[in-house]
């Protein structure tokens, strides 16, 4: 059975004769001559910098990079990148010239690159095969609901795309961009730190364009949510998996694969004889095309779940998949097929081959496993693999004996290298010697919550060569039975009604905020913690809007009743809305939705005018990210796009290893100096975001800044009341006073919270605060570096 | 391994060829006297005793200016310190500005204490200062070895740890 995209519960607004006259919808009378002219020609006005390249938005990059100065964190001293080298740059320049900094911002723009790259080619990919099956006419049709489709594409291209021929162009456009920017990363090229950063930024928003692309492509083409809050619950968790059927895994970020999957199934009456089930981005996004499809869990759950045996079949796609995947799913006699050109593993390409005999080959170990890269010859495959071999893998299902655990544990030498080498410094060391006395107590609170996210450091330090992931899989495998869980799946695009219910409150601040949990599963305590900050910024009224690895994090864990977030708060965009947008590419959205804000609420231009949206955002719209497990180049290129809108991000800890972030100093006062477009006048602004990516040491102070984050120089008095009680009510819990750079963001005595007013006069008092003039249009546009 | 207290903690810290000096409490205290405006920094995993305990005294004792970074401030404050909190990236970078004036106004410090911040984010945070701020000097009393410092106590147990500390905040 394939889920079509749900229907809203209520009836489509009945609207009255005059009505499209009367909202002066010229987009019907524009789609009808596009269809019979073929080409494109809105008449919209063009902004000053459509299809822009690598310098066009230097100006804007640069008003941000004075604001907030580059942070470097250099993980290594040297340069390693070509043979004049290695290079010790330590108080030293390199033999090519560069120094510390700029090599610093050179590796930064070489990570948004290599993200950028990831998602242009999972969105070329998917594209070829969705233009080879249904044209490339193929129209871009978002719903009744969404009529600024593609708010990214618009804004940096200058166009409505209007099928996939369009996103094809678009495509080819950020291919072009990203071909100069990586071109920069070459030894004699670039030199300056702050061009370095430009470049990085652009190459963010090339890495918007392309999730954009990817995604809308595969929403339409799939027929996937289309910006549905009710969109459906998809069961996620190890426990969810029933292993007495089949079970086949999908590891990455394309769907293709796993859809062909579920086709396959529906096609030959199977869906109810096999487990498909997914972990990572790929999970979301074939619970997307169909709810049957289960999501074990974040990337956290990779190795434990490929050493649990559970699945008989693992299908590979890109991105973020282990690449010793072949070596461990052999010890399990599990079948592997690799479906893209992004990850072969050295294994023969049968793509031309027939379905049965490649069956036949995997079964007889003829092939080590097979690269096949025909999504639907894939389908078939690995569901007849899957049939045949699992009976026969019944007793390699099981991890060793806890027993035998035990024994194994007596073996540990109490070295201590494997908490040192752990990402962490978790106790596994412990852990080992208390199961020596048949206490798992330490394994378990090491499976719980995915403390251990499974990357297997400890294993390879250990000089017993303790298998330490199957010690911990086999002492979670209890616990995981009772892993039940609901996600809601991705829904896709923020709609154009709910913008405008929320655009004003947002942009004025009644709604404190939009607050998105993305990123990956590099956790520093877990899960657990992420889920404890949606839940905390839910009750406080702001709207949630998670993705890939964070959307599934948040949904792993249950109340008192049982119930996950996804069931306790709607899927709306809304105050108290917990939103599943989707996988990586559905990031898109996220910075779509603040773009469309500028369009609906303030009625900005898109076309070409990317400037202009930006400054609004990063005025107006109190959004941060929150990516707590960010590692792969992926989200550093997501958030350096998000960066580059206008909208700041916290990481967690390890996201400093990413060697920069970009800080405000509220010390400086003539860095936070703005015009007022209304006025023309240039005046004293506030540090309002402070920073643009902050890392933060722990979740308290990640929580606590991220309130702040939401503060703008546009909001009203009541609706900086009710952030800045926010931020004194977090900020008070955690350091138990209130903040003392509270004086900041007074600007007059009706922004003060009146539940704090006496203490917070006593602070403006001390600092000698006098109130502010507010600005009407607070902009960084017309300032230096125009 | 012979030299596995001079291995930084996390081992794969090693950034190249500059490697922090292995200090005892002595020659920790020695640079703290040297120090004409010494500041001492104080994460979240020393906010509970016995490590808060130790921390106060050497405070106290060489009546250093506290920064507490994450959620460490509460504790530190409660003991009478009179931090001022701000996160760890916070810091560095200010700290890094060879024209910012200190936590008291009154000019940049010269010695920069680390103690209890996480250790790859401490470690980040000190090669960002190795690196950009050649006016200050480094010293990491934590029970881990931070290469990225410009001098740093070994890898220790607690219970040794515990003595260096003791040792640093013995009055007389």
């Amino acid at each position: 059975m394939i889920v079509v995209a749900p229907k809203p519960k209520s009836e489509p607004k009945k609207f009255k004769a005059d009505f499209w006259k009367t909202k002066d919808f010229k987009v019907s009378i524009g789609e009808i001559v596009e269809k019979e002219g073929g080409i494109s020609e809105e008449k919209t006005p063009m902004g000053p910098t459509p299809k822009p390249n690598v310098t066009d938005l230097r100006s804007w990059d640069m008003k941000l990079l004075g604001r907030y100065e580059p942070f470097y964190a250099p993980f290594c001293d040297m340069c390693c990148l070509c043979t004049f080298g290695k290079c010790d740059l330590l108080n030293k320049k390199g033999a090519c010239g560069i120094d510390s900094e700029a090599q610093q911002a050179r590796i930064v723009l070489l990570a948004c690159n290599i993200g950028t790259a990831a998602h242009a080619g999972h969105g070329r990919h998917l594209l070829h095969h969705l233009i080879e099956e249904l044209g490339e006419d193929y129209p871009l049709d978002l719903g009744l609901n969404i009529d600024i489709e593609a708010p990214i594409t618009r804004t940096i291209i200058g166009k409505k795309p209007q099928n996939l021929a369009d996103l094809d162009k678009t495509l080819s456009y950020v291919e072009e961009q990203l071909s100069h920017l990586l071109s920069a990363c070459h030894t004699g090229q670039e030199g300056s730190s702050l061009d370095f950063e430009s470049k990085a930024l652009h190459s963010g928003v090339m890495d918007d364009l392309a999730r954009e692309v990817g995604d809308i492509a595969q929403i339409v083409a799939l027929n996937m949510p289309k910006g549905d809050g009710d969109a459906p619950l998809v069961e996620m968790g190890v426990g969810t998996i029933d292993n007495t059927k089949p079970v086949v895994l999908c590891i990455g970020h394309n769907v293709l694969p796993g859809s062909s999957v579920m086709d396959y199934l529906d096609e030959t009456g199977q869906e109810e004889d096999l487990e498909v089930c997914g972990i990572c981005c790929a999970a979301i996004d074939i619970s997307r095309y169909n709810d049957r499809a289960k999501v074990v869990g974040p990337l956290s759950r990779q190795l434990k779940f490929i050493r649990s045996g559970v699945a008989d079949v693992i299908i590979v796609d890109e991105q973020c998949i282990r690449t010793d995947v072949l070596e461990e799913a052999q010890k399990k006699n599990t079948a592997v097929i690799a479906t893209t050109d992004k990850m072969c593993l050295g294994l023969p390409d049968m793509t031309d081959k027939d379905p049965d005999l490649i069956v036949s080959k995997l079964l007889n170990k003829e092939i080590e496993g097979a690269l096949i890269l025909d999504p639907e010859k894939v389908g078939e495959v690995s569901v007849k693999v899957a049939k045949i071999l699992a009976p026969e893998r019944e007793k390699l299902k099981l991890l060793p004996e806890l027993d035998e655990v035990q024994k194994m544990a007596a073996e540990c030498t109490e070295c201590g290298w494997c908490t040192r080498v752990c990402p962490n410094s978790k106790p596994m060391m412990e852990a080992v010697i208390a199961a020596k006395e048949g206490d798992f107590s330490g394994f378990e609170e090491l499976y719980l919550n995915d403390v251990c996210y499974s990357c297997g450091r400890c294993e390879q330090e250990c000089e017993r060569e303790l298998p330490l992931m199957s010690m911990l899989a086999k002492v979670g495998e209890k616990l995981a039975k009772t892993e039940k869980f609901n996600i809601r799946a991705g829904r896709g695009p923020v709609q154009d009604v709910e913008i405008r219910r929320v655009g004003a409150p947002l942009v004025l601040g009644d709604i404190p905020g939009v607050i998105a949990i993305v990123g990956c599963s590099n956790y520093p305590n877990g899960g657990k913690e992420v889920a404890e900050m949606a839940k905390e910024f839910l009750e406080r009224n702001y709207i949630v809007v998670a993705t890939g690895c964070g959307a599934m994090s948040i949904g792993e864990y249950l109340d008192e009743e049982g119930k996950t977030l996804y069931e306790q708060y709607t899927g709306d965009f809304d105050a108290r809305g917990l939103l599943n947008i989707g996988s990586c590419v559905s990031n898109a959205h996220i910075s779509g939705a603040c773009i469309k804000i500028a369009n609906i609420f303030a009625k900005k231009p898109l076309e070409g005018n990317f400037e202009e949206i930006a400054d609004y955002i990063l005025n107006r719209v109190g959004a941060c990210g929150i990516a707590w497990g960010a590692y792969s180049q992926k989200a550093a290129a997501i958030a350096t796009g998000f960066n580059r809108w206008g909208v700041p991000a916290v990481v967690g800890p390890h996201g400093s290893k990413y060697r920069r972030l970009l800080l405000g100093r509220t010390d400086k006062k003539e860095n936070w100096k703005i015009k007022d477009l209304r006025t023309g006048k240039v005046m004293d602004g506030e540090p309002a975001p402070e920073h643009l990516i902050y890392a933060a040491e722990n979740m308290e102070e990640a929580i606590v800044m991220t309130a702040k984050l939401c503060i703008r120089p546009t909001d009203t008095g009541k609706g900086r009341q009710i952030k800045l009680n926010h931020y004194i009510d977090l900020y008070k819990r955690y350091h138990g006073r209130l903040p003392p750079d509270i004086h900041l963001f007074v600007r007059n005595e009706k922004d003060i919270p009146i539940t704090y007013k006496k203490d917070v006069k006593e602070i403006l008092e001390e600092v000698g605060w006098e109130p502010r003039e507010i600005p009407q249009e607070p902009s960084l546009m017309g300032m230096g570096g125009d | 391994m012979a030299n596995e207290r001079v291995i930084p903690w996390q081992p794969t810290v090693i950034a190249g060829p500059k490697q922090a000096l292995l200090v005892t409490p002595e020659t920790a205290e020695l640079m703290i006297k040297k120090a004409k405006r010494p500041l001492f920094i104080l994460g979240p995993l020393v906010k509970e005793d016995p490590l808060l305990t130790y921390a106060t005294k050497i405070a106290e004792k060489w009546n250093l200016q506290v920064v507490t970074t994450a959620d460490a401030y509460k504790p530190f404050n409660d003991k009478g310190l009179n931090p001022t909190a701000y996160g760890v990236v916070e810091i560095v970078n200010l700290l890094k500005d060879p024209e910012w004036q200190g936590v008291d106004g009154e000019g940049q410090h010269d010695l920069v204490i680390f103690m209890g911040c996480i250790y790859y984010i401490a470690s980040q945070g000190l090669s960002s200062l190795k690196h950009y701020a050649p006016h200050l000097k480094t010293l990491t009393i934590c029970k881990f070895f931070h290469s990225n410092a410009d001098a740093s106590f070994p890898n220790l147990k607690d219970e040794e740890w515990f003595k260096y500390l003791e040792k640093m905040g013995e009055v007389g």
